[in-house]
């Protein structure tokens, strides 16, 4: 066997890694784009971009937990709009309070995501197999849920509306996007909890190496169920920043976001597989892709170029962390 | 020595199709360190894990301290002070050190779990040990005997009363080795119970002072170190004794060509400048203490590995190895230290994995001849006598022993003329052992040459015509096997150390 | 082994249900539900009561819709139920989960010319992508009703009848309500009208945003400006305006597509057109073009006085957004009569009767109209 050096870390690792890449990739892009686009420069602009994040940016903070246990959930794209779809057919349609509508979007959230955790932990799918499968139970359950009809949850100037001020509020003649603050405080929780808790703590172990959490008397059934419960509340969270921005809530829509969310959590620095990442680096590897996503049809890109792009950078994001292992491995 | 503070009585478990444990008694006294010693399949690590909770007996009981017990988990056992180092160290990479060590049982404030405190209580444990390691280090950063320092730490940690240790000695270098040992005595002297696995016969007698021997999971007897030989040791594991004396004489002929010549091979710090011959019918031993560079630069001379410079001549003419592929073309097999990362496709058969590097010759445009496979394979199978109910069972499924034969019969279906073992025995009981120096013998017998790395004197003393030390990447001798002695080659692997 | 059994079974549903479709794509939506208390408010009276009580014969139609997506689909659907309870008829309605899946939605006219059914009523995503299907159910006999949008390169023969809106003159009908009232904006430098269409596959988007561009473009020639139209190439290519360069052009019309058929993805093209400073008109060809245009609007709040813009189709979003004066006003269809009407036709066609198309109409409503008899029946939820 080998004997290894003690690492010597470079200055990019002290100073967080690719964490610090990928905020410099942020600014990058923020500044091309602004240069290249007078109309980009606007406050709207950036109010846009953030309308249009915080469901991908929950989403991401929630399946981090998955992915850093080497494993992935699939279902939180068709999951979030299936909530939200549960939530707002018994607003809409039954006449339940707004509130109460939010909240049955998340407890479907949480049993969803407690469903995937059973079928992972205990039964012991793979779970990319596991979450699939409920990414297709869900889409179909969307439809039944809201009877097939797309659903607007209520409008802003309607009763029931002040939920989407929970997000955007405006005070005079601007906007400001309250949502973001929420955000930040969200993913400064959660990263304690990744970092300082048992919860994070155990995540970590049974990603790294779960042979040796189990040997040390760690319940790595139960924090493996709670990883995906994790991720299946913030899918629930997601699904109602979904309905907060947009208009209308189709069904059989939402195939696709988790790609985003994940892709953007791995651009971060979670690592493909397992062990690493940070709550902190997925927020900015979303903010990547929503820059892309909101800045190329101002330079003039079609959408499917964007795709294109938004696929290359994420390649560039996995070989990144590859590469980085292997020089480690030395 | 103390009294008795263990004692397993009558310890009987079964798996499907494998009896692993019949009425085995075994007891542990305060103050002793007690070998468990047995080949592959015998039981031992089986025994452990029902002690510890991890398996459930079938019948028997277990006393500890007095009472009557039955863990049902890893951690009952280590609440109430039974804890195992285990072969395969069980660390959490991504961790810190002290993360590691007070893992699953974190000390808290409120929800918030104080790392601060770990981090000094993980530094007094060291202190107390004498281990110079950093808490704060990121466990996948320290080298394999650090890590298992820090596994022993944990153990103590534990408030341990019975430490199991199960083949601690495998990856250490003989400086650590003697760490480990001071601290085994150390933890002696503080009165507790030791149980000390390990196939390595020299450290049993250096540092147990009573050795038990199971057998096809059976208790065979317990012996007092001081008052038996090896032999009996050997004795009561197979039944016989088969240990040869080492060799006194060079069987190579006088005229044999030379086969492998490596000139200023050059591949980092672990290969300076290494130039050596192999001649024809050789065993040429490379001996040396962990970390010398004679795994990477076998692995240099295999093209696993780039290197920087130097050429490499076979039967005199000049090769270009850059990959395995082209080593393999010249002619050269290398069987790698580390088995199941390297060597098996854990999860295919014995005849898949046994023509895994002659695929061609079994390949019908993109059909693959599964009976000239089996053919072959258990023509190997018997020849090396693999311990396999068939040539369709899983390698997974085999002890190390016949894995490590397993990877042999790939490389002699091969036909390679040099083959390079490395540490060909690690793992592996002394039955087996046997087989494979016998086979290695006959290999050079029919004409092949072998370069055979290996940290076990003995064996070095026992197979090989001449031996190459290396120390730090370079070569510092050259013995035959006439002129040789173990303090020679310890001082030839030494030389640099201040 | 258990494990081995349960993965092994789970694959085999998992690639058998992809089978039935490719990409992103799982189980096609369920049958709709049959209409319900929890539908849309406002009921629209069955615009044609000449059907008979029972045609005779109890036929099976199979319906493939384009997509559950909008409640455009709810509507059109309903009317078939209702006339087909009305006829004595069985209807069995399918579509994919949106209007992009067009994979989907022929294994589906695949999987309906398998059940042999006595007609088939067919809204094609993509119309090239459905002729092979169209030829093989010509074969077997089966007539082809298409609705809402139209399949013009159809095998002669396979398409016995379209019951559509001329989606054209429908797209014209929105330059003509919306031009007038830009007219004033005309003439200070070069200005920017938005269109967004869903997609530049199916008949009817293309139709609309064609024809929209080419009205808008000849009432600005008749006023003596020019005109540039930039953006998706099929949009650009086969317009019949006539153009100039855009550096030229007085008024520049610029057709976003997004990728997939998605409000959010409409959205961020809308924004995108909506932020330049020289921006002054926007038409959204569908429900989810002109919601795309709506949404991008929370955060520019340019629309109703900066920018005007008209919609298609209803829904409870468009319809609050015209009251409040944000959408200027938009082009409704008649799902529900298209339904209805639908049905008779391929009851028609069952009987051997010889068929024609029959267009349906379409109206423009604005806040002021909306609530006036003839148009209301039509605003669904």
């Amino acid at each position: 066997m080998n004997s290894k050096e003690l690492g010597k870390k470079s200055i990019l690792t002290k100073l967080g890694g690719q964490k610090f890449i990928v905020l410099l990739v942020v600014i990058v892009l923020f500044a091309f784009f602004a240069v290249a686009s007078p109309d980009f420069r606007k406050y709207t602009t950036v109010l846009s971009i953030l309308d249009y994040s915080y469901y991908i940016v929950l989403m991401a903070i929630g399946v981090t937990f998955p992915l850093i246990t080497a494993g992935v959930d699939l279902s939180i794209g068709t999951g979030l709009i299936c909530y939200s779809l549960a939530g707002g057919y018994l607003v809409v349609q039954c006449g339940w309070p707004v509130g109460l509508g939010m909240l049955v979007s998340v407890l479907f959230g949480i049993a969803i995501g407690a469903l995937n955790g059973v079928l992972i932990s205990i039964m012991e799918l793979p779970p990319f197999l596991a979450t699939l499968c409920t990414c297709m139970i869900t889409r179909g359950l969307g439809s039944i849920c809201s009877k097939s009809f797309g659903i607007s949850w209520p409008a802003a100037s309607a009763p029931g509306g002040w939920f989407r001020s929970i997000f955007k509020v405006t005070l005079g003649n601007t906007k400001y996007p309250l949502g973001f603050l929420w955000i930040l405080l969200i993913v400064a929780a959660m990263a304690f909890v990744l970092n300082h808790t048992r919860i994070g703590r155990y995540t970590i172990a049974i990603g790294s190496n779960k042979e040796a959490a189990v040997l040390s008397g760690i319940n790595v059934k139960f924090y493996h169920i709670m990883a995906y419960v994790i991720s299946g509340f913030f899918a629930g969270l997601a699904s109602i920043a979904y309905s907060a921005v947009f208009a209308t809530v189709q069904p059989g829509t939402g195939a696709g976001f988790e790609l985003e969310a994940i892709g953007g959590a791995i651009i971060g620095g979670v690592s493909a597989t397992g062990g690493a990442g940070s709550i902190e680096g997925a927020l900015i590897g979303v903010f990547v892709i929503c820059l892309l996503k909101t800045g190329l049809p101002f330079v003039g890109l079609q959408a499917n170029w964007q795709q294109i792009i938004t696929g290359l950078v994420l390649i560039g994001a996995v070989l990144v962390d590859i590469i980085k292992k292997r020089r480690e491995a030395k | 020595m103390g009294e008795v503070i263990l004692t397993m009585n009558d310890i009987d478990k079964s798996f499907p199709g494998v009896h692993a444990l019949d009425h085995v008694h075994f007891d542990v006294n305060r103050g002793e360190v007690h070998a468990l010693m047995g080949e592959n399949g015998a039981g031992k690590s089986t025994l452990m894990k029902v002690l510890t909770g991890i398996y459930t007996k079938d019948s028997g009981s277990i006393i500890y301290e007095g009472k009557e017990v039955e863990f049902h988990n890893a951690r009952e056992a280590q609440d109430a002070g039974v804890v195992i180092v285990h072969q395969e160290l069980n660390m959490v990479g991504h961790l810190t050190v002290a993360q590691n060590i007070f893992i699953g049982r974190e000390f808290k404030k409120g929800i918030m779990i104080d790392d601060k405190k770990m981090n000094e209580e993980a530094k007094k444990l060291f202190e107390r040990l004498n281990i110079d390691i950093d808490p704060t280090a990121t466990m996948s950063d320290l080298t394999v005997g650090k890590q298992q320092m820090c596994e022993i730490a944990k153990a103590i940690s534990h408030e341990a009363k019975v430490i199991v240790f199960d083949e601690p000695s495998a990856a250490l270098t003989e400086a650590e080795i003697q760490e480990l040992f001071k601290i085994i005595r150390d933890l002696r002297e503080q009165n507790l119970g030791i149980v000390y696995i390990s196939h390595r016969m020299d450290e049993i007698k250096v540092i147990t002072d009573r050795v038990t021997v199971m057998r096809d999971g059976g208790y065979v007897g317990t012996l007092i170190t001081n008052e038996c030989t090896k032999d009996d040791i050997i004795n009561m594991m197979v039944g016989r004794v088969i240990y040869e004396e080492p060799k006194t004489k060079s069987m190579v002929a006088p005229d044999a060509p030379v086969v492998l010549k490596v000139s200023h091979l050059n591949a980092g710090k672990m290969v300076q400048d290494v130039s050596f011959e192999l001649r024809k019918g050789e065993i040429l031993g490379f001996s040396g203490l962990m970390g010398a560079g004679r795994t990477e630069t076998a692995r240099a001379i295999f093209g696993a590995d780039p290197k920087e410079s130097g050429e490499i001549f076979v039967n005199g003419q000049k090769v270009e190895i850059n990959t395995p592929e082209d080593a393999v073309k010249a002619g050269i097999g290398y069987l790698s230290e580390d088995r199941k990362r390297y060597g098996v496709v854990v999860q295919k058969t014995v005849a898949e994995n046994s023509t895994l590097a002659t695929m061609d010759r079994y390949v019908k445009g993109i059909f693959i001849n599964k009976k000239a496979e089996h053919e072959i394979t258990q023509k190997y199978v018997d020849s090396l006598a693999t311990k396999t109910p068939s040539v369709d069972q899983l390698v997974v499924n085999l002890s190390g022993g016949n894995q490590q034969k397993v990877v042999i019969a790939k490389w002699l279906v091969r036909d390679c003329e040099i083959l390079i073992f490395d540490e060909p025995t690690r793992g592996i009981d002394v039955g087996a052992k046997n087989e494979i120096y016998k086979l290695m013998n006959k290999l050079a017998a029919e004409g092949k040459s072998i370069i055979m790395i290996s940290s076990e004197m003995t064996e070095i003393l026992r197979m090989s015509d001449r031996i190459v030390v290396m120390c730090e990447g370079k070569v510092t001798g050259e013995l035959g096997i006439e002129e040789v002695t173990q303090e020679k080659i310890m001082n030839l692997a030494t030389r640099d150390i201040q | 082994m258990k494990k081995k059994v349960l993965s092994t079974l789970l694959t085999a549903a998992l690639a058998a249900s992809l089978l039935a479709g490719c990409g992103e794509t799982a189980a096609p939506a369920a049958d709709t539900a049959s209409s319900d208390a929890g539908a849309a408010t406002e009921e629209a009276a069955p615009a044609d009561t000449s059907s008979d009580a029972g045609s005779g014969e109890a036929y099976h139609f199979e319906i493939i819709v384009k997509s559950y997506q909008s409640s455009y689909w709810q509507a059109a659907v309903k009317g078939i139920e209702a006339e087909a309870e009305a006829k004595g008829v069985t209807v069995n309605c399918t579509g994919p989960n949106a209007e992009s899946d067009i994979a989907d939605q022929v294994n589906m006219l695949n999987s309906a010319i398998n059940n042999a059914p006595d007609g088939i009523g067919l809204a094609a995503c993509d119309q090239s992508a459905c002729l092979d299907a169209l030829q093989a159910a010509m074969d077997a006999g089966i007539p082809v009703v298409c609705f809402d949008s139209g399949c013009p390169d159809a095998p002669a023969g396979s398409v016995v009848s379209t019951v559509a809106t001329d989606n054209y003159s429908a797209g014209a009908t929105a330059a003509e309500n919306l031009y007038p009232a830009l007219k004033d904006k005309l003439g200070n430098g070069q200005v920017r009208v938005g269109e967004i269409n869903q997609e530049a596959t199916s008949e009817s988007i293309i139709n609309r945003g064609l024809g929209f561009i080419d009205k808008f473009a000849e009432l600005a020639k008749a006023d003596g400006y020019t005109v540039a139209v930039i953006g998706n190439e099929k949009y650009v290519n086969d317009t019949k305006a006539e153009t100039v360069a855009e550096a030229d052009a007085d008024i520049v019309i610029e057709v976003g597509v997004p990728a997939q058929t998605t409000v959010e993805l409409c959205a961020t093209e809308a924004a995108a057109i909506m932020n330049k400073a020289d921006t002054i008109g926007m038409f959204g060809s569908n429900q989810v073009a002109a919601e795309g245009i709506l949404t991008a609007n929370e955060n520019l709040s340019v629309l109703g006085d900066k920018i005007l813009a008209a919609g298609f189709d209803a829904g409870s979003v468009i319809k609050a957004a015209i009251k409040d004066g944000t959408l200027f006003g938009a082009v409704t269809q008649s799902p529900l009569a298209m339904g209805i009407t639908t049905i008779d036709v391929l009851c028609d066609a069952a009987d051997g009767k010889s068929v024609s198309d029959v267009p349906t109409d379409g109206y423009w409503y604005n806040a002021d109209n909306m609530d006036a008899d003839d148009i209301a029946p039509n605003l669904y939820d």
